[in-house]
């Protein structure tokens, strides 16, 4: 409980902190907005006969803006400038900060994104979303965030170890952009990739929402994908608490 | 004129040395050009196994695309971004003072005046992408399509620079703003062939952020030829775009009042 007020705390202050860099949120915004509309142009212009494509990428820019993550930027500046010396006197865990932040911008990317998803909802050729693959897809944009969020934290944390971090995430995006559905829907990838695929953690990162709202799914394909994404999210967590835990073992810092 | 590229092969070579101190750079640089190119080529081949071609492009076709976009990318990351982005601070900064007290063109100064020549991997890259796409498919070259390919890559890196120098010199109106991300997020557009977005969106990418004159018109004159009106056409745009970037600049300065001491 104290956990969450204090996480909340965070929450508002970055909200308010990047309420001064709007203009830059902005950008962001569209930049992050980019690769999903490319992929709905190239997938329609490919195939015009599948009708679920518009909707399926309508929903993975939802997805990709409500799991945006930029702990690279973020939390690697912090281990490399020294100002993680701060928050280790903090009496509460570390990772709180991070989240705080991370959940802000997710809040700004939203509230930034809402006009551009409205015009591209105005352009989709029969968007007839139903009300329960809807709901069933909610949770699991949750996880999705979620995995993300670890996902991307643990690779930052490598900035206790190299000064290329950031390379380090942007090879995590780029895995996501190709196996997590952005590039290719994943019904769309070639058959040999499709067993893989599905137990990797990407699609569970971006694409698995989407294609809950896009396609008609069984009910075990949906139960089989939440029980990937729940151990994804697990395992992710593991890593990240045995990263963290060696990496500050290890961090030395001058000044603070 | 010979003094600028006097002056320019100096910049280069100082770059070079700056640089030659960060050698694992170089490699780190590589490697994520090369997965980012690979991802590019990935994407492509999934859609191919799909489709014959698409808006009127094989895969071949798309190759050379991609790997123009590459080329052009990498010099413009190479010899202009490292000015240009990111300007803003500098005009509110006073910085630009420095620049014109040079007795050198101002315009050369800040926007070629200092370059990271290791983004030149991804030009590399970008033409043996550009070879391994014609050697794809099998493209009727002709030595004209060639002549015509390498006019409209200097086309297409003279709208590159000069629409970077616009930008930058929006900063001197509305200093608050930073539109070179948005400028790059436009930039990405330029994987794919114009044909494939909305029509309004195709005349933005041509008129307003020149994105056609970085991919698709000259891997279009290599693949498919090209009719001499839009070629002349795009020549005559590119002349338009650079002397738009020196009257902005010239403007651009005299809204400038220093604030450096």
């Amino acid at each position: 409980m104290r956990l969450l007020s204090i996480l909340q705390v965070y929450i508002r202050v970055s909200f308010l902190q990047w309420m001064a860099w709007r203009s830059f949120a902005f950008t962001l915004v569209a930049n992050q907005a980019v690769t999903p509309l490319i992929g709905l142009a190239v997938w329609s212009t490919a195939l015009p006969s599948e009708s679920r494509l518009p909707l399926y990428y309508f929903v993975l820019l939802v997805v990709r803006l409500m799991t945006v993550s930029y702990e690279n930027h973020t939390f690697s500046g912090r281990i490399y400038s020294g100002e993680l010396a701060d928050h280790l006197l903090r009496p509460h865990p570390v990772v709180l900060q991070p989240l705080g932040d991370n959940v802000s911008i997710r809040i700004w990317h939203m509230l930034i994104g809402a006009p551009l998803l409205l015009v591209v909802l105005l352009f989709l050729p029969a968007a007839e979303m139903k009300l329960w693959p809807v709901l069933a897809a909610l949770p699991a944009l949750v996880l999705a965030a979620g995995i993300q969020f670890l996902f991307t934290f643990s690779l930052a944390m490598t900035a206790f170890w190299t000064e290329r971090a950031h390379a380090v995430v942007h090879l995590g995006s780029t895995l996501i952009f190709l196996l997590g559905g952005v590039a290719v829907p994943i019904s769309l990838m070639p058959g040999v990739l499709l067993p893989f695929v599905e137990l990797l953690p990407f699609r569970y990162m971006m694409a698995f929402p989407a294609e809950i709202v896009a396609d008609a799914m069984t009910l075990e394909q949906l139960g089989f994908g939440y029980v990937i994404q729940l151990v994804w999210l697990l395992i992710f967590g593991w890593v990240s608490r045995r990263l963290w835990r060696s990496g500050v073992r290890r961090y030395t810092v001058v000044g603070g | 004129m010979i003094k600028h590229v006097l002056l320019f092969r100096r910049v280069f070579a100082v770059s070079l040395q700056r640089q030659l101190a960060h050698r694992a750079n170089l490699a780190f640089d590589a490697m994520m050009t090369a997965v980012g190119l690979a991802s590019g080529l990935l994407a492509l081949i999934a859609v191919f196994s799909r489709v014959e071609t698409l808006a009127g492009w094989t895969l071949g076709g798309m190759i050379v695309l991609l790997g123009t976009y590459q080329f052009i990318s990498g010099m413009i990351a190479a010899f202009v971004t490292p000015n240009l982005a990111f300007f803003q601070p500098k005009v509110t900064n006073g910085e630009i003072d420095e620049v014109l007290l040079k007795p050198v063109s101002s315009l050369f100064l800040v926007s070629l005046g200092t370059c990271y020549p290791w983004a030149l991997v991804q030009s590399l890259l970008g033409l043996a992408t550009v070879a391994a796409g014609v050697s794809f498919v099998d493209v009727a070259l002709t030595a004209t399509g060639l002549l015509a390919y390498v006019l409209l890559l200097l086309v297409g890196l003279l709208v590159g620079w000069a629409s970077r120098v616009l930008l930058a010199c929006a900063a001197f109106w509305a200093p608050g703003a930073e539109p070179s991300i948005i400028y790059d997020a436009f930039w990405e557009l330029g994987r794919y062939p114009l044909s494939i977005y909305h029509s309004i969106v195709q005349r933005l990418l041509t008129f307003v952020v020149p994105v056609a004159f970085i991919s698709t018109l000259p891997a279009q004159a290599l693949v498919s030829g090209m009719g001499p009106t839009l070629f002349v056409g795009s020549l005559a745009a590119s002349v338009i775009y650079v002397l738009l970037a020196r009257v902005a600049w010239q403007r651009a300065l005299r809204r400038y009042t220093s604030a450096t001491s």
